[in-house]
């Protein structure tokens, strides 16, 4: 590593800028640090951040879900140790598991349409004019900007059972055209949000309608990287689309995509406050995911802080054995 | 509402409530001079501040009544009182975050079925002493079953009450529907409703939201059942019993034969009272407390003699029994100054005011010769008629972890009603969970 503002300051005959390249690195040994430790005085103060607001709540949890913690102990009472307790307690309950399969569920579904749809807008943005492109950017990029508890109160209005634009706009279609559709032809007062299955059907489509903008715009930013050249041969050697983005466009994007299925899995495992406002709070329990359980636990009276954080721990393990099982598949394909 | 607070007022009393609100106001100015020199408080807290809590909206006679009542108390001690209204569905997760450290309260009004849970959580202080002197012996000590824990009193009943079914007396005049006398009698009248006013109308509506026990209650209760009986020191689930069942059926069949929307499986007395005051509701159980807010969402249109109750009545006819219920008023355990804030408890319990806060607030007062008085109105029968027959939900401190958190019965409702499991696997299931949450330390 090559120090270049400690030596300017150390060193009384600074070599001029253009040959400092050539010149040999010197000890810093008026600023009193040696070389090696500067990066990482540097970065000493993100670390502390990082520690006091990340790693020490998470130490704190995993604490916790190893004891009793209600309102007697947030008051100063001593808190109990428990072992394994509250985790023998959620693995039996069954209410864990069908939050777990709602969760990972929901992220494959989410995840992947959201990948699917983003890069396909974002491939046909990058054959719009710079105008036109920009002027969808904005608009789709406005879905993006909106705060998820908004997202949800928007889309609870849209499949609202009596006054929903989406049963209204399904009792508009032919009725021979929705009963081969769909089977039916009356959409009055269909409660969507009852059901679990319907409930995840209208929380999908919320979550892939604010985050594919991100997903869209991340993908046409990587296109702009690609010279054109390369698709100008394939189109001279006459490759059809598809098979130009099989073999041109995705392997060389394959980076962005890589950190962008990553943020998606990190995004969607974790999706609560949708789902809470969709909901109606956390009253139907077929419907919890893992982070409404570990809510509902920890904090609906009384609060029983213990397991709820003992959720969150699953929770956030599992999450980190699927980002890490990614990444490394994404590290081995690099090398190959 | 969790808490099934007496209403004493119809929709034609409330008018005459108000009414009297109006001329007692006059009142407080003669009584609040010889209470201050009996107190001897005096100037003592001046400069001080109490948070008070109240539950509920603060609608205008509630606001009225509350103002009244800080008045007298600032005047009386000089300190200044700060009033916070916080909403029945909200009021577990306020008083959770409140005990966690968050802002609190000093003095707090509270349900009397929520005194335990929030007493094992160390978040209510002992007042033992006020109960035995002044205005407050004079309270029937039976009133005190879920507020005195190992011989210490930790709230001080303000106001009892009952619920009956609010109905549109205009619709029923409308529509030619008699007020129902037995449980056949409410479907087809809600049927009728539904015919003539729209299929989205909920003909009576099904609650299953944080305060559903108090509908199923009362119709479980009807036919002989319970929730759970403690024998010994233990919880036993009743859940399963033929007559306990027979009351879920009908419960259930709220939605499964129509009569609500299945949209609205988690809607709780609040989101009701709004669909009401919109006229998408023919009848629903409740009492006199929601009157104000309902004049208020329909813009003034719904008061007076457009409305009107009668006691819920059960399959084989006579009212059914209702909830035991009523609020209190309790010290918060982090008061910053104890002293003040019993002082605000005693002069809010005493006599005058306790009477003030039931009648114009649609409960029954809790001083037996102010209800004596009031029940001889004859606009107060179906309350008085549920009253008379009033029984209490499971006394424990984990009940509210059923009732309302974990929602035990609302979601073997849902399950029912959707279809995935028959009544008795779904009873069956409720009834486990109930005694492990019961049951648990």
């Amino acid at each position: 590593m090559t120090n270049t503002s400690t030596v300017a300051r150390g060193g009384g005959a600074s070599p001029a800028p253009g040959r400092r390249r050539q010149s040999p690195p010197r000890p810093a040994k008026a600023s009193g640090l040696p070389a090696w430790v500067v990066p990482y005085v540097l970065l000493v103060p993100g670390l502390l951040v990082i520690a006091a607001l990340l790693l020490y709540p998470l130490f704190q949890m995993i604490v916790m879900s190893f004891q009793k913690v209600g309102l007697r102990q947030i008051r100063g009472v001593p808190a109990e140790w428990v072992g394994w307790d509250n985790y023998t307690q959620v693995f039996g309950n069954e209410i864990f598991w069908s939050s777990l399969r709602n969760t990972v569920g929901f992220a494959v579904v989410t995840v992947s349409l959201t990948l699917v749809l983003g890069t396909a807008v974002g491939t046909l943005l990058n054959r719009l004019s710079t105008r036109m492109s920009t002027f969808v950017v904005v608009g789709i990029m406005s879905a993006w900007a909106v705060p998820p508890v908004a997202q949800g109160v928007i889309w609870r209005w849209l499949f609202d059972a009596d006054a929903g634009m989406i049963n209204w706009g399904l009792n508009l279609l032919p009725d021979w055209f929705s009963r081969l559709l769909f089977g039916r032809a009356d959409w009055t007062g269909e409660p969507w949000l009852n059901d679990a299955l319907s409930t995840y059907l209208v929380l999908v489509i919320t979550v892939v309608w604010a985050s594919f903008p991100f997903i869209a715009v991340s993908v046409l930013a990587g296109l702009k990287g690609i010279p054109s050249e390369l698709y100008e041969a394939a189109r001279v050697d006459g490759s059809s689309a598809w098979r130009t983005f099989r073999k041109i466009t995705f392997p060389l994007l394959k980076p962005v995509f890589a950190v962008l299925t990553i943020l998606s899995i990190i995004w969607n495992f974790k999706v609560f406050s949708q789902l809470y406002v969709l909901m109606n709070g956390p009253t139907n329990r077929e419907a919890f995911n893992l982070s409404m359980f570990s809510f509902a636990e920890a904090f609906r009276s009384p609060p029983k802080m213990g397991t709820g954080a003992a959720i969150a721990v699953v929770l956030t393990l599992l999450l980190l054995v699927v980002t890490s099982l990614y990444v490394r598949q994404i590290v081995k394909t690099e090398e190959m | 509402m969790k808490i099934m607070k007496i209403a004493v007022t119809t929709a034609t009393t409330a008018a005459l409530a108000l009414g009297l609100a109006a001329c007692g106001s006059s009142e407080p100015a003669e009584t609040a001079t010889p209470k201050a020199d009996s107190s001897a408080a005096g100037p003592k807290f001046a400069g001080e501040t109490l948070t008070m809590w109240r539950l509920g909206d603060s609608n205008p006679a509630a606001q009225k009544y509350t103002d009244a009542l800080v008045a007298a108390f600032e005047q009386q001690t000089g300190a200044k009182v700060k009033v916070e209204w916080i909403p029945w569905p909200q009021v577990n997760d306020k008083f959770t975050a409140a005990a966690a450290g968050g802002a609190g309260p000093d003095v707090t009004e509270i349900g009397n079925d929520q005194v335990p849970l929030w007493q094992s959580q160390d978040a209510l202080h002992p007042i033992t002493p006020i109960v035995g002197a002044g205005d407050q012996a004079q309270i029937p000590k039976n009133l005190f079953g879920l507020e005195t824990i190992d011989n210490e009193v930790y709230a001080v009943p303000w106001g009892a009450g009952s619920r009956a079914v609010l109905y549109r007396k205009d619709w029923f005049a409308d529509l030619g529907i008699e007020i129902p006398k037995t449980w056949d009698e409410v479907v087809a009248a809600a049927k009728k409703i539904q015919a003539e006013k729209g299929k989205d109308v909920d003909g009576f509506a099904f609650n299953g939201g944080s305060d559903a026990n108090h509908l199923l209650a009362a119709l479980a209760w009807s036919e002989g059942g319970e929730y759970a009986v403690k024998e010994g020191d233990k919880w036993v689930g009743k859940l399963t019993d033929p007559a306990f069942k027979n009351g879920f059926t009908t419960y259930t069949g709220l939605v499964t034969e129509g009569l609500s929307g299945k949209s609205r499986l988690t809607q709780n007395t609040v989101d009701i009272r709004r669909r009401f005051a919109n006229d998408k509701v023919g009848m629903y159980l409740t009492a006199g407390w929601d009157l104000p807010g309902i004049e208020e969402d329909s813009k003034g249109k719904l008061k007076g003699d457009k409305l009107g109750f009668f006691a819920l009545p059960a399959k084989a006819g006579g009212a059914t029994p209702s909830f035991f219920g009523g609020n209190d008023i309790a010290v918060w355990n982090d008061a910053k100054n104890k002293e003040l804030a019993t002082e605000f408890v005693k002069l809010a319990t005493s006599k005058e005011w306790a009477t003030r806060y039931a009648t114009e607030g649609g409960l029954l007062p809790v001083y037996p010769d102010a209800l004596a008085k009031l029940s001889e109105d004859p606009a107060q029968a179906p309350f008085a008629e549920a009253f008379a027959k009033a029984k209490a939900l499971p006394a424990d401190p984990n009940w509210t972890e059923a009732g309302e958190t974990k929602a035990v019965l609302q979601n073997a409702a849902r399950s029912v009603i959707e279809g995935k499991a028959s009544i008795d696997e779904a009873l069956a299931k409720a009834n486990g969970e109930l005694e492990s949450i019961l049951n648990q330390q």
